[in-house]
């Protein structure tokens, strides 16, 4: 039973957002964190291999400082670790990032593969989806439950009113949402331990990636403008001094909003 | 990339009818003026479906009628959706911006080869193409976009455009349900309501949310009185859905929903920036907070500085008296 788990260096929301002008490009040499949804995919990955064996292995696209967060999963407990950076693979959007991780995916061996159901700076949510369409695997997303029973996985998928449960079986793809479990800490023997697990780092030619369809000059889609906009401002603060919930009625009433 | 063949909108079925955002995105591909405006209705049984895709507007509508399509499963309904995209070689395909709109979009995007616009809030035709606005980063950058394929794919913001009825006798072309044996792998077992009755965050109009300042779990009852008597979806701050108050489903920010309603209530949140992230595109915000510095007055339309103990009950009174009276 081997996993791999897909993880992404996100910018901490904490941290200012600035654009660069000439690229309209992030700038990333701020605070970056492990996206906080993959260390449910994480979590989830090393529980099934806790149940039932097999290794667990980290694949990441991003620049070299990415791995921290790479380190932060092995840290965690996950065996091994691919990490791709590659000057040309800077600029990537959702497809070219699917293609490149897919060719990476495909460089390792897995019965499954998780993902955490959306990054919180890149935001699609598409990701996986795109990616188990490349390779050819069933999907599975935006799940609270998955349970491994032999050669197979029983899920439980999220909806507005509860969840469908479906079977699939494996090979196959899967995303997950925050709530499935509780990530662990790493350890300080796991952190220890980390900096000495296998960390595979390749470029793209490495990958035999063709450089035609990965970066910005290979994505399908183009940022024309990109602004901050004004931050909203507060309005109007009022005391309450009894009548507060009619003050209320009053503002939604001129809002046309009851 | 042009607007030539129009748009096709991958409609979602949603408690037996289309969703909103399938009627949003009608409404917006008819307001460019981009013919024609198609919809691709996949479901066991697409009568409703396409009456209301038809009383929206659509020109045509491509149905895949099948037993396998009653629950959503990415594969299957990937198959159809490449096939409709086939059929009427649209210039942009738009999905919903759902769970299920995701997977079909990028699952989509990447059997077509298609530029994937995600989330978006904004759609013109400019030059022959098509620019897209999307909010990024929670809001806090807007980009403007384009694709450099035909088709294009795009995944749309619920809630965002204007839905308007245009009834039209849309032209029906069955398709067959052709499906790849590999999308069909994933089988149904079981389809489990447990919330009956929640209003869909992302598609409401009007959210009450609570947060930590209601006390304890059992008041978050009046943030449900409130939302009952608004006709709103009720939210909730992470700190509620971590203390076990609430189920994660309520959960409105960074690692919750994005929701852009018309009017957001918030009731005793401090408007930490991963709340804000979700919801600081919403139209208008009021907050009730005792505390007079919370962050959520400095983005809110109308704050009050009190007690939620005692104004969320008096404002659900107030909204009852004023709908009874009208
Ligand atoms: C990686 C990460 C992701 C996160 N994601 C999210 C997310 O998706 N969504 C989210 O909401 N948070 C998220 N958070 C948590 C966020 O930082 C805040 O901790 C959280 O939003 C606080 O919730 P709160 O406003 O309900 O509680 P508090 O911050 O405790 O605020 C409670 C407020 O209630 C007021 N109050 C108390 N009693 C009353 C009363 N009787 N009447 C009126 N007002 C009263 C207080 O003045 C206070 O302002 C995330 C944090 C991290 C680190
Ligand atoms: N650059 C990346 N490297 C590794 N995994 C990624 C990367 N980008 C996205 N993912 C995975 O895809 C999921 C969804 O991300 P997104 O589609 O960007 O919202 C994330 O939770 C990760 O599991």
């Amino acid at each position: 039973m081997n996993i791999a788990v897909c993880v992404k260096q996100v910018i901490d929301t904490e941290a200012e957002k600035r654009l660069d002008p000439a690229t309209w490009r992030l700038d990333r040499n701020v605070t970056c964190i492990l996206n906080p949804y993959d260390e449910y995919a994480v979590e989830e990955a090393l529980r099934i291999k806790e149940a039932h064996g097999g290794e667990v292995t980290a694949v990441c696209m991003g620049p070299q400082k990415a791995e921290d967060a790479v380190r932060k999963s092995l840290a965690m407990g996950v065996d091994s670790a691919v990490l791709v950076v590659d000057e040309a693979l800077t600029g990537s959007d959702v497809q070219a990032t699917a293609y490149v991780l897919a060719e990476a995916l495909k460089g390792i061996q897995w019965d499954l593969v998780i993902f955490g159901v959306r990054s919180t700076d890149g935001e699609t949510g598409c990701v996986p989806a795109a990616v188990a369409e490349r390779l050819g695997v069933p999907l599975l997303s935006t799940l609270a439950k998955v349970e491994v029973q032999g050669s197979s996985v029983a899920v439980h998928r999220e909806t507005e009113q509860g969840y469908v449960s479906y079977e699939c079986p494996l090979p196959a793809v899967l995303s997950v949402i925050k709530g499935i479990n509780e990530p662990r800490y790493p350890s300080m023997k796991g952190i220890m331990g980390a900096k000495k697990k296998p960390l595979d780092v390749k470029d793209a030619s490495a990958l035999g990636l063709d450089t035609a369809q990965v970066g910005l000059s290979g994505s399908k889609t183009k940022v024309l403008s990109a602004r901050i906009p004004e931050p909203r401002k507060a309005g109007v603060k009022i005391e309450d001094d009894g009548t507060g919930a009619q003050k209320i009625v009053e503002f939604l009433a001129s809002q046309k909003l009851v | 990339m042009s607007t030539q063949n129009g748009i096709l909108v991958v409609a979602e079925p949603k408690d037996g009818k289309l969703a909103n955002v399938t009627l949003e995105s009608i409404t917006q591909a008819r307001a460019l003026a981009v013919w024609p405006v198609s919809v691709v209705v996949v479901a066991a049984e697409t009568a409703p479906f396409v009456a209301a895709a038809g009383r929206y507007g659509a020109d045509r509508v491509y149905v895949v009628e099948t037993p396998e399509a009653a629950v959503f499963r990415p594969g299957p309904f990937i198959d159809a959706v490449a096939a409709a995209a086939k059929a009427a070689e649209p210039a942009l395909i738009l999905c919903a911006g759902s769970p299920d709109g995701r997977d079909v979009a990028a699952g989509c995007a990447a059997r077509l080869g298609a530029g994937l616009l995600v989330d978006i809030t904004g759609l013109e035709a400019k030059d022959g193409g098509f620019v897209v606005t999307h909010p990024c980063f929670g809001g806090s950058v807007i980009v403007e976009k384009q694709a450099t394929t035909t088709p294009a794919v795009a995944t749309v913001r619920p809630n965002v455009f204007a839905r308007e009825e245009a009834p039209k006798d849309a032209e029906v072309v069955a398709l067959p349900a052709d499906f790849t044996p590999a999308g069909l792998l994933a089988k149904v077992l079981d389809v489990v309501c447990e919330n009956l009755g929640i209003v869909s965050l992302e598609e409401a109009s009007i959210i009450v949310s609570g947060g930590r300042g209601i006390g304890s779990a059992e008041n978050f009852k009046l943030v449900q009185e409130l939302a009952a008597a608004l006709g709103a979806a009720v939210g909730a701050s992470r700190a509620i859905v971590d203390e076990g108050w609430v189920p994660h489903q309520y959960q409105v920010g960074q690692t919750g929903k994005t929701v852009s309603p018309q009017l957001y209530i918030a009731c005793g949140i401090s408007g930490a920036i991963q709340h804000a992230a979700g919801m600081q595109t919403s139209k208008c915000i009021v907050a009730i907070n005792k505390d007079p510095e919370a962050a959520i007055f400095n983005f809110a339309d109308f704050g009050v500085v009190g007690d939620l103990l005692v104004i969320v009950p008096a404002l659900t009174e107030a909204i009852r008296r004023r709908k009874a009276a009208s």
